[in-house]
């Protein structure tokens, strides 16, 4: 049941896309990494301020929960990249091996509807963006804390829009490496 | 078509679509989606309800949690505390048969009590204790074995990232989770070293390479000074995260982030973290909690379909139809989570099946901690069997030996996944296992 060493493109993932747009991704990806390392700082500080100067940070809770949303948007994109969304790999690894051309037509398929679904969580998010600007939408009580929410909402839509260019760009090297195998790579 | 029909026929494309290998999300997001557009008959209603699931599904303060565990649990691992703790284990159990397997046991235990997510313990035991035991003349395959076996700890014994998943879905406390792990922890804890102990006595060729014990007076002994010192990071970690926790100093979420700081200052007093390491750290600790919370916004879509299909409440009138009582329920339901386990990993499980299953529950009157950590339990087993088992693949490629298949550890966990069902059967007839330090 070992299995051998890989070849090397047996899926897209972790491959340099074109237009450098990996870039891109890993540059969402690192601003979410430190939004992490702000969050931890953030909620020590409130933490140590609470309990042992009895002088919280206001707002922690509300921040929290913007962030989480904001880091996950941010590293949507690249998490899809280095191939670390969940999935069962227990039938496509088989065909990887022995129909490596109908494997690498199915990743295009489950890409192409990864597309789909992003393009469409997109437009029906594109409207409350909008709404939530104008509306001055914001979190928390007024008189202890409040932050605007459309800022967050923006990088949801900047983090779908990279997950959705990410997706089709997956496809596309899909396709790619089922026509080579059916140039005669097919080894 | 009816409501109930849709909800049917979604389910089964759901489960065929992840079987073929679609990323799980994607599938929950976009069967739902038709799902919902063939009950309302409007798309537009099922494109806001994603949309308002990706903005609203985890922006809750204890989501929060999920990165910060994450990380804790990587830091621990670099800062050689797990190696710590199984050193002392060692060094005390050293005289038992089967002492090093034992002291694999009890490190994950108190490695568990530190960090809520079980990926990072496979790996830190893989490389601490199976060259140990493979030094002393245990068999490979015993050697993993044990170290899959007990990387399940992690999630049973607080704190646990599945718990606050279960206590999100189910709307229970997560701090009485915590409670309720304790025991069954210390119980499987409990089973695992018994077996250790009759398996290298009734059967010493499972568990020795040569079939008879090694001599442990070549084991180096550290002064007792050395000892305690080296439990220190353990025990304050746990005395600052799960005391802080259970004195209400502070939440789940931050007793998350003071962990992480912990672990960090730990790690970099100790010089095993540089900033190269650190950002590596960080980002895969990005990339876990993208696919966790991913999962959990596209579930939630998921969890509205069935709703509105009336899917849980026919799935409660048939069963009283059939005639099925609480006990049947359970089995069948324990049986569907550890084949779901097979194939895709715990998180998947929980958001996949919950929603269908906890109405069912609450209809049989059941106590939703003892059902939490029942359904805990069967989804670690999930962990150690074939072909998925996400464990087993962790140790297999942490272990860079190409002379023990997947096959094997596979054959080696096979014991401690018997002893896990074993308790598994023993916290569902006996809840009080799970209840006793309630209340």
């Amino acid at each position: 049941m070992a299995s051998p060493p890989l070849p090397p493109a047996r899926d897209s993932y972790r491959q340099p896309m074109p237009w450098k747009f990996h870039r891109v991704v890993q540059a969402l990806n690192a601003l979410g990494t430190l939004w992490i390392v702000l969050l931890m700082v953030l909620i020590n500080t409130d933490v140590l301020g609470r309990n042992l100067f009895d002088a919280p940070v206001r707002g922690v809770t509300e921040l929290v929960s913007l962030s989480i949303v904001g880091i996950v948007f941010l590293q949507l994109a690249d998490t899809l990249h280095s191939g670390r969304i969940t999935r069962a790999d227990v039938v496509l690894q088989g065909l990887e091996q022995r129909r490596p051309r109908l494997a690498a037509l199915l990743h295009a398929a489950f890409h192409l509807v990864g597309a789909v679904l992003m393009a469409t969580i997109l437009w029906a998010a594109w409207d409350p963006l909008w709404e939530s600007i104008r509306m001055r939408e914001y979190v928390g009580a007024i008189g202890d804390f409040t932050a605007p929410a459309w800022p967050v909402r923006l990088v949801m839509l900047v983090g779908l829009a990279a997950t959705l260019a990410t997706f089709l760009l997956l496809v596309w090297a899909d396709l790619r490496r089922f026509a080579a195998l059916g140039r005669g790579g097919l080894a | 078509m009816s409501p109930i029909l849709v909800a049917c026929i979604s389910l089964v494309a759901m489960l065929a679509l992840i079987w073929f290998g679609m990323h799980v999300a994607v599938v929950l997001a976009v069967v739902s989606f038709a799902g919902v557009w063939l009950i309302k008959g409007d798309p537009g209603i099922a494109a806001n309800l994603l949309a308002q699931a990706s903005s609203d599904a985890i922006a809750s303060h204890i989501f929060g949690v999920v990165p910060l565990f994450v990380l804790t649990g990587f830091l621990v691992a670099h800062a050689d505390i797990g190696k710590d703790a199984f050193e002392v284990a060692n060094q005390l159990l050293r005289r038992l048969r089967g002492g090093l397997g034992i002291a694999t046991v009890a490190s994950n235990a108190v490695f568990a009590a530190i960090t809520g997510v079980s990926i990072a313990s496979a790996a830190v035991f893989t490389r601490v204790a199976v060259p140990e035991m493979l030094r002393f003349g245990y068999h490979p395959k015993f050697a993993v074995g044990v170290v899959a076996g007990s990387s399940v700890l992690g999630m049973l014994i607080p704190p646990s990232l599945l718990m606050i998943l279960y206590g999100f879905l189910a709307n229970q406390s997560v701090g009485d989770l915590f409670t309720a792990g304790i025991v069954p922890g210390l119980v499987l804890v409990l089973a695992y070293s018994l077996g250790i102990v009759v398996m290298s006595f009734v059967w010493p060729r499972s568990v020795y390479a040569g079939g008879a014990l090694q001599p442990v007076d070549a084991m180096e002994l550290m002064p007792v000074g050395l000892l305690l010192r080296k439990l220190v990071p353990s025990v304050l970690m746990i005395v600052l995260v799960l005391g802080g926790l259970y004195a209400g100093y502070f939440t789940a979420t931050e007793a998350g982030a003071v962990g992480a700081a912990l672990a960090l200052v730990i790690a970099l007093l100790r010089g095993k973290i540089n900033p190269r390491t650190l950002w590596s750290v960080l980002t895969e600790t990005g990339h876990v909690t993208v696919s966790v919370s991913f999962l959990i916004i596209c579930a939630t879509i998921y969890t509205r379909m069935l709703a509105m299909s009336g899917m849980p409440q026919f799935l409660v009138e048939s069963m009283t139809h059939a005639g099925l009582g609480a006990t049947a329920f359970l089995m069948l339901y324990v049986l569907i989570v550890i084949a779901l386990g097979m194939v895709v990993d715990s998180s998947s499980i929980l958001l996949i099946v919950l929603p269908l299953m906890l109405p069912l529950a609450e209809q049989f009157g059941m106590n939703l901690i003892w059902f939490g950590v029942v359904t805990v339990v069967a989804v670690e087993i999930g962990l150690l069997t074939p072909p998925f088992g996400l464990s087993v693949y962790v140790i297999k490629s942490t272990l860079q030996d190409q002379s023990v298949s997947l096959g094997d550890i596979f054959r080696g966990t096979a014991p401690f996944t018997l002893m896990m069902l074993a308790v598994l059967l023993l916290l569902i007839f006996f809840p009080s296992i799970s209840l006793v330090l309630l209340k």
